[in-house]
């Protein structure tokens, strides 16, 4: 093993580590807001894999977009939507996560056994700049699904702001107040739900 | 003479060089000069964008005063596009953009379901949208977008294409669920739609990215056939997950979970595009995929999309039973049709894959009826609780006409258009073999007749004492109140079609049968003439004609 095989290989279980215990903690973190911050963990390792991979381009983005956007996103909607519910646990609720739990496993174990048994094609990483490669990419194979990005963006920014908008003139119940023309059902409050509410105010 | 124009397309695509782009080329391969991109393969869709530009910038230019010609705008725009995909009938283009997007017939038919809901669609939505008071401009530009987004997906021969457009319509789809967003309902509806939709996708993504590796880097469907052959535990894997991606889309039975509530808590307009123009896009994804990429594992999809035709028949339409709303009840309804269209595909047949596009044609104008009427009565009465139909039939007697037509045509009630459907369909999937599903879809086929002509038993039989709140208080039609007109030709429209696509069927049946035919992915004998000469799809051609044979002589 040479030197840099060695570098990779322990980068590799460091990042690896990393990755899992980040996530590990984002599902048992007490805390709301604790989670949110170890999920930036968990991408920033995931870039650090990236790199490993030569993929300069996705781990700047990972980084750019994950760490950067979704995350910083994730903690303002948390910090937003400050309310506390005390949940009663529930019944059988060991059965629940045992059920979970044989099921991730028997996942984990089908695809391990997959990614063992399959005979991979692989080809070596190239020394190109990767940003080089994706850009012809994007121009030759890749245009049309390239340029229909464009329209689902703008589409995407349209409907975003339609639902974020604030209605400033609300008309009167019934007739143009932006819901179904179809009447609800009338609802019969059931004894959880108020003791929910009850709960939530308190 | 369709013939000449697709050799000479063939002649231009060989001496294009195949795109050898993978990572083993050198770097400077990624600047060489491509071939000719035959961008004319979509010029419907570019038709369908510059609409959705156009009504974009009329509504922000126009103010108030313009907003009322958006929805003409929108159907000449479609119109314009179904023309465009006339045209392109004359001339297939099967490979374009360096084999990302195919205008084979197949794809040029689904195209045209897509558009045609669209249409239908808009003419709906004119009402309904103005009576909600929700904003108008930007529905119809996401019903384009989702138009659009369908339309890419149909047509898609590559994987990266696939996923953008099947987002494309996802997102758009998802947005137009909670458009009327001051309703609980339709909140709640978007957002399971996005979360089970997001999952979905998530799967379909992992099945595609082992596709991916297994092929050694290709996003050419044809491309990865060729590696599917000994690909073992994996290739199965990435079947699967495939399948369950697609069957979100189709709304097949383990993944159906989202379609009750949102067909319940979406506008009307919009759940009927989901039912229809949605469906149809899956399923044009669903036979290309599958016929393209898994030649090889043909017995096993079979075998996977039999169980889910046959759970989907059966609860689809058991369950619409106990309905009494009915939005949900043709949600229900629309799960179980899926499941006849699904004999179509596991026939796997020159006549299944024909059956399936027939019925989605006859599907869309008896399901787009019924909902253009479930629309007006809920305009005029505002609730869709199927005992409040009941004595229609001495208020409105053209509403009670066409609501009964498209509901019995659903049923698969003899003269009309459903019948013949129907017969075709499960004709196709008896001939091909698959005889526990025809004897299921033969059961569940009179089990829906049950719940249709309840409902329709409802709307006529009643006697006048027995006449329900609202249909007492129903308010005289004003034919010329902004949107009516339109959704008054949809209803005729509809409804002639529903009535005469069963007799004059024959047009429709030469079309899908041709398209077909003329479809080289499909591999059928009097296709093969115009394939190229790769190797892969000469292994599409044995696998799919090698099964094909097999379950004949079963």
């Amino acid at each position: 093993m040479t030197l840099g095989e060695g570098v990779q290989l322990v980068t590799f279980v460091v990042l690896s580590a990393m990755a899992i215990g980040f996530a590990l903690g984002v599902v048992w973190a007490p805390s709301i807001v604790y989670s949110g911050f170890l999920l930036g963990g968990v991408f920033l390792s995931m870039a650090g894999l990236y790199l490993l991979l030569n993929a300069d381009f996705v781990a700047a983005a990972q980084v750019l977009i994950y760490v950067g956007a979704v995350n910083v996103l994730i903690l303002f909607a948390i910090m937003l939507v400050n309310r506390r519910y005390t949940f009663a646990p529930l019944k059988l609720g060991w059965l629940r996560n045992g059920v979970t739990a044989v099921v991730c496993l028997g996942l984990f174990a089908l695809l391990t056994a997959m990614a063992l048994n399959t005979p991979w094609q692989l080809e070596p990483i190239q020394p190109t700049s990767s940003v080089l490669v994706m850009g012809g990419h994007f121009f030759r194979e890749y245009l049309l699904p390239f340029e229909l990005a464009s329209v689902l963006l703008l589409m995407a920014l349209i409907g975003a702001i339609v639902l974020a908008r604030r209605e400033f003139v609300i008309p009167q119940a019934g007739e143009g107040d932006l819901s179904l023309l179809e009447r609800a059902r009338p609802q019969l409050e059931s004894e959880s739900e108020r003791q929910a509410e009850l709960v939530s105010t308190r | 003479m369709p013939e000449a124009g697709r050799e000479t397309g063939n002649r231009g695509m060989l001496a294009v060089d195949p795109p050898h782009l993978s990572w083993s080329s050198s770097p400077m391969d990624v600047f060489a000069p491509t071939g000719n991109l035959y961008a004319g393969a979509i010029w419907p869709e570019v038709v369908v964008t510059l609409t959705l530009l156009l009504v974009l910038v009329v509504d922000l230019v126009g103010g108030s005063a313009a907003r009322k010609s958006l929805p003409a705008l929108s159907i000449f725009g479609l119109i314009g596009a179904l023309v465009t995909l006339v045209l392109q009938w004359q001339q297939p283009q099967l490979e374009s953009f360096l084999g990302s997007f195919a205008a084979d017939p197949i794809s040029i038919l689904f195209r045209g379901l897509v558009v045609g809901t669209a249409v239908l669609t808009v003419m709906m939505a004119e009402r309904y949208i103005a009576q909600s008071g929700a904003p108008t401009g930007e529905f119809y530009v996401l019903l384009l977008t989702a138009t659009l987004g369908g339309m890419f997906l149909s047509g898609a021969t590559d994987l990266i294409l696939v996923f953008v457009s099947l987002e494309t319509l996802g997102i758009a789809s998802y947005l137009m669920a909670g458009y009327t967003k001051r309703d609980p309902r339709s909140s709640e509806a978007a957002l399971k739609y996005l979360l089970i939709g997001a999952s979905s996708t998530a799967i379909f993504l992992y099945g595609m990215s082992l596709l991916y590796g297994l092929s050694g880097g290709q996003t050419k469907l044809e491309a990865i056939a060729s590696s599917m052959g000994d690909a073992g535990l994996a290739g199965i894997i990435a079947l699967v997950l495939c399948i369950g991606g697609i069957g979100f889309k189709l709304a097949a039975v383990p993944f159906h979970q989202w379609t009750p509530d949102v067909y319940e808590g979406s506008p009307t307009p919009v759940v009927a595009f989901l039912s229809v123009g949605s469906k149809a896009a899956g399923f044009a994804l669903a036979v290309r995929f599958l016929a393209t990429v898994f030649p090889a594992m043909t017995e096993e999809w079979r075998a996977v999309l039999s169980v889910l035709a046959i759970l989907t028949m059966i609860l689809g339409n058991v369950v619409a039973i106990a309905q009494t709303r009915l939005k949900r009840l043709l949600a229900y309804s629309s799960i179980g049709q899926a499941g006849f269209v699904l004999i179509g595909l596991v026939a796997g047949t020159e006549a299944g894959y024909a059956s399936l596009i027939f019925y989605l044609m006859v599907y869309l104008v008896m399901n787009l009826g019924a909902f253009l009427c479930v629309t007006l009565f809920s305009l005029k009465t505002g609730t869709d609780e199927i005992s409040e139909y009941s004595g229609l039939y001495q208020k409105d007697p053209f509403l009670t006409l066409c609501l009964s037509i498209c509901l019995l045509s659903l049923g698969g009630l003899p003269p009309l258009a459903g019948f013949f459907g129907k017969l075709y369909l499960f004709w196709a999937g008896w001939q091909a073999g698959a005889y526990t599903l025809v004897l299921v879809g033969l059961v569940t086929s009179v089990i829906s007749i049950y719940y249709y002509v309840r409902v329709v038993k409802t709307i006529v039989v009643k006697e006048p004492q027995e006449m329900s709140v609202s249909v007492q208080n129903y308010p005289e039609t004003n034919w010329q109140a902004e949107g009516m007109q339109a959704l008054r030709v949809g209803l005729v429209l509809t409804l002639v079609a529903t009535i005469f696509a069963g007799i004059l069927s024959n047009p429709l049946f030469t079309l899908s049968t041709q398209a077909v035919e003329q479809s080289p992915f499909l591999g059928f004998p009097t296709a093969q003439a115009f394939i190229p000469q790769s190797a892969r799809l000469q292994v599409a051609v044995k696998g799919s004609l090698g099964s094909s044979a097999q379950t004949g002589e079963g």
